[in-house]
């Protein structure tokens, strides 16, 4: 039903053989996880070259932090999701540092992103609005934000003016509807 | 505190996101531990946020699985080769020279070190005389400061039309002394200028007197010796001044025969 248990390994296997070095269980996790989390890469980054690289990153840090993993505090996908994300927003924040003048600051983007009809283009393409398409407005806008775009609950709630308290709130209420959707139990 | 409402804030949202600060994040484990239903919770979000993931999924380029591969098989053997190396290195060499350069370099520093610590020396003496200079230019300008706000005060008093000048002229006892009254009977301010009053013992003070209706009434004590217009008590009428000589501290009334200046205030 998941599809973390896809193929013949249990999570915990692959962790056990990961830490083992085992390069072949770093090709299963490849096989079976690159592509979600190249999703979220590159809709943080929205650059496909540049969205490759920070995956390649990624898995070069997967393979050589696997110590410091520790399963009790949570699914190896969290840990991998957060290392992604965190290596992505760092290399969106580095060229926007770069492309002076030309910047997409955060209150512009957010800017944008108010505006519906381009929440809807943004990721439209890569497959997201089916998705988000239930759930309510505010609740996809903190969504969009948050965990397709990257940013901080404490980011949104300054730019879009929203208290830090309704924004955490606002987002739980997102990943309950989603549940729904996607039948998590 | 309730475990419901704690679930319902969205902390644990925040902590699966690693959105975090340490502290906050390290409690959340706590709980996590102590209730069940809070280690579920975030169970259930992290398969949510991992099925959003794998719905919304993008297949990077063929050619990255082979790149990622490469890389840890070059990170692997760099990681040998270093292993390796490390034996070989020539160890007796490397001491004679590592010695060579920790000697000269303790002895180039304890130079540099004794001649910055010299220099020092003498620049901590220079500014300590730079510093002392400084402290009495600004006590000597304080003093001058002071002196010029006198002069410029008395002055104002000099030139102003509406104090009156009442010369005291010497008595019979000194008959060189010689002193003026600024008075302004509008304001009733009464100011002094001794010239050539002699000098007094210790036990002695001068005492200037305002006669008011023919009685005397004690205008202020001044010590002799002093110059620039001192500020005595105020009166509001008077026909004359004059100054006596007193013990310390005045008295209630003038010891006549020792009337060193007096003088009548002129028609307005």
């Amino acid at each position: 039903m998941s599809p973390i248990y896809k193929g013949k390994l249990t999570e915990s296997e692959l962790i056990a053989l990961l830490k083992q070095k085992d390069k072949a269980a770093l090709g299963y996790l490849y096989d079976n996880y690159s592509a979600a989390l190249f999703g979220v890469i590159l809709r943080i980054l929205q650059d496909k070259k540049v969205a490759e690289e920070v995956l390649q990153d990624a898995f070069m840090k997967v393979w050589d932090k696997i110590d410091t993993y520790d399963d009790k505090k949570g699914r190896l996908f969290t840990w991998m999701l957060n290392l992604c994300r965190n290596l992505a927003i760092d290399k969106l924040r580095s060229k926007e540092i770069k492309k002076v003048g030309k910047t997409d600051d955060i209150e512009e983007n957010v800017y944008h992103v108010e505006k519906d009809y381009l929440v809807q283009q943004s990721v439209d393409g890569i497959g997201v609005k089916e998705l988000l398409v239930r759930l309510r407005d505010e609740e996809r806008l903190i969504l969009e934000l948050i965990y397709f775009k990257g940013y901080t609950q404490s980011e949104v709630s300054e730019s879009q003016g929203i208290p830090l308290g309704t924004v955490k709130t606002r987002l739980r209420m997102a990943l309950i509807n989603l549940r729904k959707e996607l039948g998590v139990e | 505190m309730n475990i419901q409402e704690y679930i319902s804030s969205g902390i644990l949202e925040a902590y699966v996101l690693g959105e975090l600060p340490r502290e906050e994040a390290l409690e959340v484990e706590k709980m996590a531990l102590e209730h069940h239903e809070v280690r579920e919770e975030i169970t259930r979000i992290e398969i949510t946020l991992e099925s959003v993931a794998f719905e919304t999924a993008v297949k990077p380029a063929a050619d990255l699985k082979d790149k990622i591969m490469q890389q840890v098989d070059s990170s692997q053997q760099q990681a040998g080769a270093n292993v390796v190396s490390m034996p070989i290195s020539n160890k007796p060499n490397y001491w004679k020279y590592a010695m060579a350069a920790s000697v000269s370099i303790a002895l180039v520093t304890t130079i540099l070190a004794f001649n910055f610590w010299s220099k020092w020396k003498s620049t901590e003496v220079e500014l300590n005389n730079l510093i002392a200079q400084n402290e009495r230019i600004a006590r000597d300008y304080n003093t001058v400061n002071n002196k010029l706000e006198d002069i410029e005060h008395e002055f104002s008093i000099l030139s102003d039309a509406s104090y009156r000048k009442v010369v005291l002229q010497g008595t019979e006892n000194a008959p060189q002394a010689l002193a003026n009254i600024y008075w302004n009977p509008a304001s009733e301010e009464v100011y002094l200028n001794i010239q050539n009053l002699k000098e007094l013992t210790q036990e002695q003070q001068y005492q200037l007197w305002a006669i008011i209706d023919g009685t005397p009434v004690d205008a202020g004590v001044f010590d002799s010796g002093q110059s620039g217009l001192l500020k005595m008590k105020n009166i509001a009428r008077a026909s004359a001044f004059a100054v006596t000589v007193e013990p310390r501290g005045g008295s209630e009334n003038p010891t006549l025969d020792t009337m060193q200046v007096m003088g009548a205030v002129g028609e307005s």
